[in-house]
């Protein structure tokens, strides 16, 4: 019997849908590349790969201003590169922002060069006071849908962390 | 030619355009020129991100024609910015890229490389092909008309080279809101047109 149950890629893309995604604009991390490849293969959403990270910031800002959905997509050390972005844009205008991006550094990570995102990563979003939610498990990627909405309430942006057990598997 | 009169041109040939400016002069001058507050956002707090917000909104309307100024301070930071409004290739999306050579609002401060960037070669060079440069008011004022002409394909790029804001200019009056002021004002102007629901967001 083949396995039906969607793809962790396609569960995240069904999550975006439901809550009225409609652009994703997104910068490669290896761990996202089947999220990624996935989202730019359904017609439910308009795919932009961007030059930088802080171009993701401008063109899902600028939607939100024309009452389309979206979500920014990208890795850990990509978002280390928005924090001027998110706090002269999403802060200074209080205009709502979904980020999606990768918990690199932390356990099972074995990237030696992806220390300083598992060192400063959390500290720069508390440090910002930006909400987080970790999903590191399946059964929660139901949570995408509730951060999402905290980004319309807020009126600020928010970032979802996969870990790369949720992505890639369960790793030693 | 001069960075006032050339705002001036433009704005004698505005319609119905929703204008986006930068962080430096241009928000100044826009301001000066129209004291819009109502279909023209002043995204100041923002350096090279104001053709990405003005391409995700014209992604997102598009029936808006959209005007984006963009400082060439800006636009050194973040050159590759073009790669994706070519990708998108938006036809309601305007990008004036304004080239003073310097960084207007810190003190017209020197760009690197400032006597040989040729902004047009890097937007050919990036595949872009409605390009347009202008250096006096007498050829902006002439061939406006075939820059903002309704139903062309593609994304629409324009050089106007100016001169640097003079010490009198610099003194120029910064749009006078805070952020989230703009951000209503702006955003319930685009709902009346567009009987759209930005603000009224319900879970």
């Amino acid at each position: 019997m083949p396995d039906k149950t969607p793809t962790i890629a396609a569960q995240i893309a069904d999550e975006l849908s439901s809550c009225g995604v409609k652009l994703v604009a997104s910068l490669p991390d290896n761990w996202l590349m089947d999220v990624i490849e996935t989202i730019r293969g359904d017609q439910r959403f308009v795919h932009v790969p961007v030059n930088r990270e802080e171009s993701a910031i401008g063109l899902c800002s600028g939607a939100y201003m024309g009452a389309m959905g979206s979500a920014a997509l990208m890795g850990a050390s990509g978002f280390m590169t928005v924090v001027y972005a998110l706090t002269k844009i999403n802060y200074t205008y209080e205009i709502p922002l979904f980020l999606l991006a990768t918990l690199r550094g932390a356990g099972g990570d074995h990237h030696k060069h992806h220390i300083s995102n598992g060192l400063y990563l959390l500290p720069v979003l508390d440090a910002i006071s930006m909400p987080y939610q970790i999903i590191d498990d399946p059964d929660d990627i139901g949570l995408i849908s509730r951060c999402y909405h905290h980004t319309r309430t807020f009126s600020r942006p928010m970032v979802v962390l996969f870990t790369r057990d949720l992505l890639r598997g369960r790793h030693q | 030619m001069k960075y006032m009169d050339c705002f001036r041109a433009i704005a004698r040939h505005r319609t119905n355009e929703i204008v986006i400016t930068s962080a430096g002069n241009s928000g100044q001058a826009w301001w000066s020129a129209t004291r819009d507050s109502v279909a023209s956002f002043y995204l100041d707090a923002s350096m090279s991100l104001s053709t990405m917000f003005a391409s995700g909104l014209a992604l997102a309307q598009p029936e808006l024609k959209i005007w984006a100024f963009m400082g060439d301070g800006a636009f050194c930071m973040n050159p590759g910015m073009l790669m994706v409004e070519r990708e998108l290739n938006l036809p309601n999306l305007t990008h004036f890229l304004v080239s003073n050579r310097v960084y207007g609002a810190t003190s017209n401060a020197a760009l690197p490389n400032l006597e040989n960037n040729d902004y047009a070669a890097i937007a050919r060079g990036m595949g872009l092909q409605r390009i347009f440069e202008f250096r006096s008011v007498e050829d902006l004022e002439r061939d406006f008309p075939r820059l903002a002409a309704a139903n062309t394909p593609g994304h629409t790029f324009v050089v106007l080279e100016v001169e640097p804001f003079d010490a009198t200019e610099q003194k120029l009056e910064q749009p006078p809101f805070n952020g989230t002021e703009l951000k209503y004002r702006f955003g319930r102007h685009l709902e009346s047109v567009l009987g759209c629901d930005i603000f009224g967001y319900r879970v």
